[in-house]
């Protein structure tokens, strides 16, 4: 089906006041634009910027939630300051950061990026998390300065380190892992597993092994149930890493 | 026990053991371990999870054939529970380079789990050459015994299928029989010639194997062989399971149609005497061919055809007779006769595949109540109805719970159309009055429980029966 702006007047002007439990059959044909301007630039890039226009005030909550998911599909960095402006906002930071985690564009991690800076709480283990998604090399540095943060904040990035598990997200794991807090060691440890598990799926086995066996060597006077679990995995990665004959 | 190099005993160590980060660097520095001789290490430990490490590597890891020996070659070397989880996982693994050690392992081990364990992995992983060790474990007592049937139904190739047809024409008739089972469980096409021909063997126990076994997977090539089977078989139990079995490829399994078509024709070309032996299995089959001649014989001026005629009729599989049956019960004045027509009815009436909708169930299983003339028919009508879920059987049931010689099994029906959660609570006031009365008249405890449930919106789960 070709794509015709004209058509999508009534329902973009009744999206404005959707609430959830409405009815969202006057929106198929704006889902039905989203599938048409897949090979159309010029018809996607239309789309997008009369859907962006739907994010600002004035507009539901839903109607701003609809906005995003579309806009995680179609969405070019023409979005990302729309979406961008939505993240310190309580109520749709959720659905800016769903859409801001799909676009494939820097600017979008850029805005995470800007956004971790600032937002504090709830909002800032979301940017965490959204970074992580993207896979977002760039944002190490700073997620490494939080796992000195409070506890939740210490343990998102601890978890978001473990996922981009990139030599820099590694060194800053290792780095960290003397830290005090319970809580946050031991999701380092998990990170780190998981690194080395990522490391050894991409046939990297001395860098894995490196990492395996630095943890078992921490674990190694532990009593606890955790420092015997540690070693286990620990033991388990070695003996993975020595199977050459195996993928992992 | 040095089991390996001064390296690899370091990096076990390292991973499993308390150490110092110097040990880490040693280990490090000291050339490349061996994944084989670590897992081997891991299998000997105390430590259930160190060895469940080292198990996952035998069945998923270390691929290759030298390291299948390698770990194979750990078996005689430990304990007998250990030796369970090292057979196991080698089993799993799949790799036939562990067999040499596992028949080994077969050879000297008295441990009967370990042997049946063995037993089960020989046939997982082996072939035709196995077939002999296998086939003298199934003389064995169990778990061996069992663990060899496990074995012998998955032994890869046709030429293990082979030897096993062979064997099972030999020996005794125990051994036989439970060889033509692992065929059957093998699926194996190719046995079916021989499986005919035991169907007719002296031994009663390897004619009802030969038959269980080619009802599972036969069809218009056996039914000639079949027939003889049944012929064969010895009134009662025997010719009650060779019936069933023939019946199974007459109307159940691929091609039924044809099957049935070629027992037919048998039928007919049959003197008098094996017609009369062949006839309950005939009225089993049903289906136009067949009710032609039955049809036949009840018109028979002779009382003993006529009567064999009637006995094939209240054999029918499905309620395409009902009518047949209905109008000959409403002439019958033989009361063995009515008995014989009435049972059918009522056992045919609400058969789940009868051909018949719920409602068209129920009509008949009420013009059957209006033929009863005694309460002890009437009792079986209402244990009957129960079977068909509908809110008019419940209205059918209820007036004879009023009824002092019908009331328990109305109320037994009542309850069990109640334990139906969605007819019951898509017609909730009905059920609820009926089980009432249910629990004013009823002495059966059990029913009075599940009453009281049911009205409450309960469950009841259903004893098993013993054994199961």
């Amino acid at each position: 089906m070709a794509y015709d702006s004209a058509s999508l007047d009534k329902p973009l002007e009744t999206l404005k006041a959707f609430d959830w439990g409405g009815d969202v059959a006057a929106f198929e044909p704006i889902d039905a634009a989203v599938i048409a301007v897949h090979a159309d630039p010029a018809a996607r890039a239309d789309l997008e910027k009369r859907l962006a226009a739907l994010l600002t005030a004035g507009t539901s909550r839903a109607a701003k939630e609809y906005v995003c998911r579309k806009l995680s599909l179609i969405g070019t960095a023409a979005s990302v300051p729309t979406l961008a402006a939505l993240l310190p906002d309580t109520d749709n930071s959720h659905m800016a950061r769903f859409a801001l985690e799909r676009i494939n564009a820097a600017e979008a991690g850029a805005a995470l990026r800007q956004a971790l800076g600032t937002v504090q709480g709830d909002l800032k283990i979301g940017m965490i998390s959204s970074l992580a998604g993207r896979g977002d090399t760039t944002c190490v540095p700073m997620l490494a300065s939080l796992l000195a943060g409070d506890t939740r904040t210490a343990i998102a990035a601890a978890d978001a380190l473990g996922r981009i598990h990139t030599p820099e997200a590694v060194q800053a794991l290792t780095a960290a892992g003397g830290v005090s807090d319970q809580a946050v060691a031991a999701a380092i440890v998990d990170a780190r597993l998981a690194c080395a598990e990522s490391l050894l799926k991409q046939g990297k086995r001395s860098e894995a092994t490196a990492i395996y066996k630095s943890l078992a060597d921490a674990a190694a006077a532990g009593t606890t149930p955790a420092a015997k679990s540690t070693r286990l995995a620990a033991a388990r990665g070695i003996l993975a890493c020595l199977d050459t004959t195996s993928p992992s | 026990m040095r089991l390996f190099s001064t390296q690899v005993l370091a990096i076990v160590t390292l991973a499993c053991l308390p150490f110092s980060l110097s040990q880490t660097t040693a280990a490090a520095d000291a050339g490349p371990p061996n994944a084989v001789q670590m897992t081997i290490d891991f299998l000997t430990r105390d430590d259930a999870s160190l060895r469940a490490i080292g198990l996952e590597r035998v069945r998923y890891g270390l691929k290759g054939q030298e390291s299948t020996q390698q770990l194979a070659g750990l078996l005689p070397r430990l304990a007998p529970a250990r030796q369970l989880e090292l057979t196991a996982a080698l089993s799993d693994r799949g790799d036939r380079a562990a067999l040499p050690a596992l028949l080994a392992l077969l050879q000297s081990s008295s441990d009967a789990a370990v042997r049946a364990t063995a037993v089960q992995a020989v046939g997982v992983l082996g072939g035709a050459s196995e077939v002999p060790v296998l086939t003298k474990s199934l003389a064995a007592a169990d778990p061996e015994k069992s663990a060899a049937r496990r074995g012998l139904a998955v032994v890869r190739g046709a030429e293990a299928t082979a030897l096993i047809t062979a064997a099972a024409k030999q020996g005794d008739a125990e051994m036989r029989s439970t060889l033509i089972d692992i065929l059957a469980d093998r699926r194996a096409v190719t046995a079916l010639p021989d499986m005919v021909t035991a169907a007719v063997a002296d031994d009663a126990t390897v004619r009802t194997a030969a038959m269980r076994a080619i009802a599972r997977f036969g069809g218009p090539d056996q039914v000639v062989g079949m027939v003889q089977g049944v012929l064969k078989a010895a009134a009662g139990g025997e010719r009650d399971d060779a019936e069933r079995a023939l019946v199974t490829v007459c109307t159940q399994n691929p091609r039924h149609e044809q099957s049935a078509a070629i027992f037919i024709e048998q039928f007919k070309s049959a003197d008098d005497q094996t017609r009369e032996m062949l006839l309950p299995a005939l009225g089993r089959v049903g289906g136009a061919g067949a009710i032609a001649i039955v049809d036949g014989l009840i018109a028979d001026t002779n009382a003993a055809k006529r009567k064999l005629g009637l006995t094939a009729l209240t054999k029918w599989p499905d309620a395409t007779v009902s009518d047949r049956l209905l109008d000959l019960l409403g002439k019958a004045q033989d009361p063995d006769e009515r008995e014989l027509l009435l049972g059918a009815l009522i056992r045919i009436a609400p058969l789940p595949d009868n051909k018949l909708n719920n409602q068209q169930k129920l009509e008949l299983l009420q013009k059957t109540m209006t033929l009863c003339t005694g309460d002890e028919d009437r009792r079986r009508v209402l244990e009957r109805a129960n079977a068909i879920r509908l809110v008019e059987t419940l209205r059918f049931v209820v007036p004879y719970l009023d009824d002092p010689n019908l009331a328990e099994p109305a109320c037994l029906s009542v309850v069990e159309l109640a334990h139906h959660r969605n007819l019951r609570d898509s017609n909730k006031e009905e059920f609820t009055k009926a089980l009432d009365k249910v629990l004013e008249t009823t002495k059966n405890e059990e029913l009075v429980d599940r009453a009281t449930r049911y009205k409450q919106g309960q469950t009841w789960e259903r004893k098993k029966p013993a054994g199961s």
